[in-house]
Parts: C-alpha cells; structure tokens; sequence
C-alpha cells in the first residue's frame, strides 16, 4: 500500500515535471505533427494545384521543416489577415506564411531570421501611361490588404497627398481588379507579378518598374515566447541555406535566377 | 490564457482612427437606408400597379435581395459590373449593395404592413375623390411606415452590420476596413476586434434606443 502511494506519487511527479518543461518544440515532436499556416493565395510561394492539393515553395518549406523534425506536416490554409489568430488559437504551430518581419509586428510575435527576400514590382493596366513606379502618383492603386506592399504603397499615397490607396482581401481580387481597370496599378512581389502576367489569367496588365522598396525580407513565425522552437528555426533556415535547399526551392518555384541574399551586409542578427 | 498578452494600451491609441470609421460605417448606412425606403416604397408601389412588367421587376428584385447572400450582391456591385466596364468606387459598391439589400427586405417588410391595413381605406380615399396614388400617399403609406417602422430599425442595425463587407471590395475608411488596416500593421488582431466588436454594439444599441424613443414620441395614439 505504501510503496504503491510512493510509487504513484513519484510517477505523477514525472509526469508534471515533464509537463512544466515541455515547451512547444516538445509538443511538436511529442505529437508527431507539425501544423503550418500556409497562405495557398499567394503564388508561387502558397497555391494548390489542379487537384485541389496545397503546393509552393512554402509547402515544401514546412514539409521540410517537418521532415527535420522527424514529424508529419500538416498544412492549414491562412489567410493573411487570419495568421495571429490561428497562431494564437492554438490552431497552427508555426507560421510560414511569407510573413514580413516588421518591428511592430515583432511585439506579438517571434520571428525567426529571414527565409525569403521579395524584390517588389509594380504592375499596370495596359490601358494606362506609367513610364516608371512614380506614375502612380495621383492614380487609384491597390495590393493585398495586411502585406509589405500593401503597407508601403498606403504610406506613399499618403506622402503624394494624391491619389487613391484600395486594399483588397486577396491577391486574386487585386489582379481582378487591376485587369478590369478598376485600379491603374498595383505592387506585387516580382514573383507573383511574373506569375499572373504569364498566366493570362489577368489579361491587359503589364510589369512597368521595380517599386524602391527595401527587400521585403519574411521570416517563419511562432509565439513570442517560444525560445525553444525559434531557436529551432533559425537553425533550420541558416541549413536550408547552407545545403543549397535554399536555391534548389528557389529554381524549382521562381525559375532560374539568384536567390536573394538573405543577409544584411554590415550587421548581425 | 493562450500564451498571449493583452496590450490593451498600444491598441486603444488607436481608437481615435476607429472612431473615424465608425462615422464612415454610419454615414453608409443612413444613405443606404434613407435610398432603401425610397426604392422599397416605389417596389411596393410596383407591385400594387397590377402592371405585369412592373411587378415582375418588383418581385424580382426582392427575391434576389432576399436570397442570396449581402456578400455575393456587394461583390457583383463591384466585381461584377466591372465586367461590363461600369467601376465603383469600393465605397459606392459598398453603398449600392447594401441599399439593393435594404430595398429588397424593406419591400417585403411594407407587404406585410400593407396587409395590416384594411383595403376598405383605400375605396374610402377614392371615393372621396382621390387619385389611387393620392389615396396611397395620404392614407396607407403613412399607417404601412408606422407598422413597419421597428421591422426597419432592425433593417438598419443589419445595414451597420453589413458594412463590414466592405472590406472584400477594397474599403478601408469603415469601422472593419479601418479595424483590417491596423490589424496589419501591429499584429493586435484579438484588441483591436474586441473593441470594434464593442463600438458596433454601442451603435447598433444607440439606432435602438433612439428607435423606440422615436416610435414612442410619434406613434401615440
């Protein structure tokens, strides 16, 4: 009886010793599942394919990032707007989203070191004149509500004191709108502009400049408070570099080419 | 709670700018009430014209109004007549989503107050010597605007409600659109939709209270 009690209770006391040091990289490996928010409206980076199944070079970043931690990846279709909340809500683990590393952002969230650096580009209606990124100055522009561009592009109509500044809530709907004429021009990254003008999906627009922006480095995210697991990731992304995953995901999604730098020269993280 | 802290503080420095869209949230609804009684009384005029064309569109207009969801019909304000080369404003689509929606409840709402109304009245009227739209206008719409007035102070509440669609075709000057827009910015997405959770109760209580005060006010007998 007694060593029964002594017995149980050094049992429940590795159980809750255990359960106050388990940090969410244990749960993760614990639970044999690692769930990612993916944004799959956000070509190349988060799509699906013709048979409905999540692809990009998101995906396959999470199912690497899976694979290393030796559990199976789930992917959680997120919306931009929905990436804290699904976070938050315990829904996902860790988001890789193509997700801007802002300062104001990084008060809610932690962010990894960056995995992926967009140049960004500005696109027009055929219809309209624009000789470089400074004519859309004075003409209604729009991007995908929440992101780097969208962000900027707000801040510089803004600046001109001219013009019209419309978010929409997906990537589709900005070139819907951009083809329909109802914006004269929008900033996307360079790989989605690339995409959608190739597609022909979005007839009658046409890449014009580059937008001066600083590169729009995105980084995986988890809670704040997870040092365990960013820990984790910025390792993670410093191998996918350094084992050239990094450039092989690059010329299987964006095409040939240099991958950006993922460093910033002159200072450390 | 889940691992995350309320910075209520850096959330409500933002208020002032939510306030701004809850002006904006409330200008488009009055306008697409005030036009939605409008169009609801010459639907309903329609309908009692006996003319098959012009009941056909009254009755057309309501049951797409009424069945098919606010969202479809502000997108296709935006989006969808875009495709014929006519553009909107997001704020204009807004407006005329939600005004067709208003109309199409509202009509359907004077239906039901009409039948309240005993077609006596109106033999009553044009026996007097009354035109049918003199007799319409000075003895039945005024009773059919009294019974429906609550059912349109609910119409209202749903107009403020809807306004928060306006985000899918690119607003951002509304009390969502302004809420959507500093959610990007900071990441304060639980904040900053719990108070704008908080100011559209405020308002939608406010249209409720000032409602019934009205109605009080006008309808003693």
């Amino acid at each position: 009886m007694k060593l029964g009690l002594t017995l149980g209770g050094i049992a429940a006391a590795v159980v809750l010793a255990t359960a106050a040091q388990a940090d969410k990289l244990d749960d993760i490996i614990a639970s044999g599942t690692l769930r990612c928010a993916v944004t799959l409206d956000f070509p190349p980076m988060g799509m699906r394919d013709a048979s409905n199944n999540p692809i990009g070079f998101d995906v396959d970043y999470c199912n690497d990032l899976a694979a290393a931690l030796g559990v199976t990846a789930e992917i959680v279709d997120t919306p931009f707007p929905e990436r804290i909340p699904a976070l938050m809500s315990g829904r996902v683990d860790v988001g890789v989203a193509s997700t801007s590393d802002t300062l104001e952002r990084a008060k809610t969230v932690g962010f990894s070191i960056p995995y992926y650096a967009f140049e960004n580009a500005v696109v027009a209606n055929d219809k309209v004149e624009m000789a470089d990124w400074e004519g859309m100055k004075g003409k209604t522009v729009g991007a995908t509500a929440g992101t780097y561009e969208a962000i900027w592009l707000e801040g510089q109509v803004k600046a001109w004191g001219e013009g019209e500044f419309r978010p929409y809530q997906t990537q589709a709907d900005v070139f819907l709108a951009l083809s329909q004429g109802q914006l004269d021009a929008t900033v996307s990254t360079v790989e989605v502009a690339e995409a959608n003008v190739k597609s022909g999906n979005f007839p009658g627009i046409k890449i014009v400049d580059k937008a001066p922006m600083v590169p729009d480095y995105v980084a995986l995210f988890t809670m704040r408070n997870e040092y365990g697991l960013i820990n984790y990731l910025d390792l993670f992304v410093n191998q996918q570099v350094r084992t050239g995953r990094y450039a092989e995901l690059y010329k299987k999604w964006v095409g040939d080419g240099e991958p950006a730098n993922l460093s910033v020269p002159g200072v450390d993280r | 709670m889940f691992g995350y802290t309320f910075q209520w503080k850096q959330a409500l420095s933002k208020l002032p700018q939510m306030l701004d869209g809850a002006l904006v949230t409330m200008e488009i609804a009055l306008l697409s009430m005030a036009i939605g009684i409008a169009l609801a009384v010459l639907l309903t005029l329609f309908r009692l014209s006996g003319n098959r064309v012009l009941n056909g569109f009254a009755v057309t207009w309501v049951e797409v109004a009424r069945n098919t969801p606010a969202l479809f019909q502000i997108y296709m304000a935006h989006f969808g007549v875009a495709s014929f080369g006519i553009h909107f404003s997001p704020f204009t689509s807004l407006l005329i989503g939600i005004t067709f929606n208003n109309a199409g409840y509202l009509a359907e709402n004077f239906r039901g107050a009409l039948k309240a109304i005993p077609e006596t009245q109106t033999r009553a009227g044009r026996s007097l010597g009354m035109t049918p739209l003199e007799a319409f206008g000075y003895i039945v719409m005024p009773q059919m605007l009294r019974i429906a007035f609550l059912p349109m102070t609910n119409q209202m509440v749903w107009a403020i409600l809807m306004t928060s669609l306006g985000v899918t075709v690119g607003l951002n000057i509304d009390l969502y659109g302004v809420t959507q827009d500093l959610n990007a910015l900071t990441f304060r997405t639980f904040e900053l939709f719990a108070i704008a959770g908080v100011i559209f109760y405020l308002i939608t209580k406010i249209i409720q209270l000032g409602a019934r005060l009205v109605a009080a006010r006008l309808f003693r007998y």
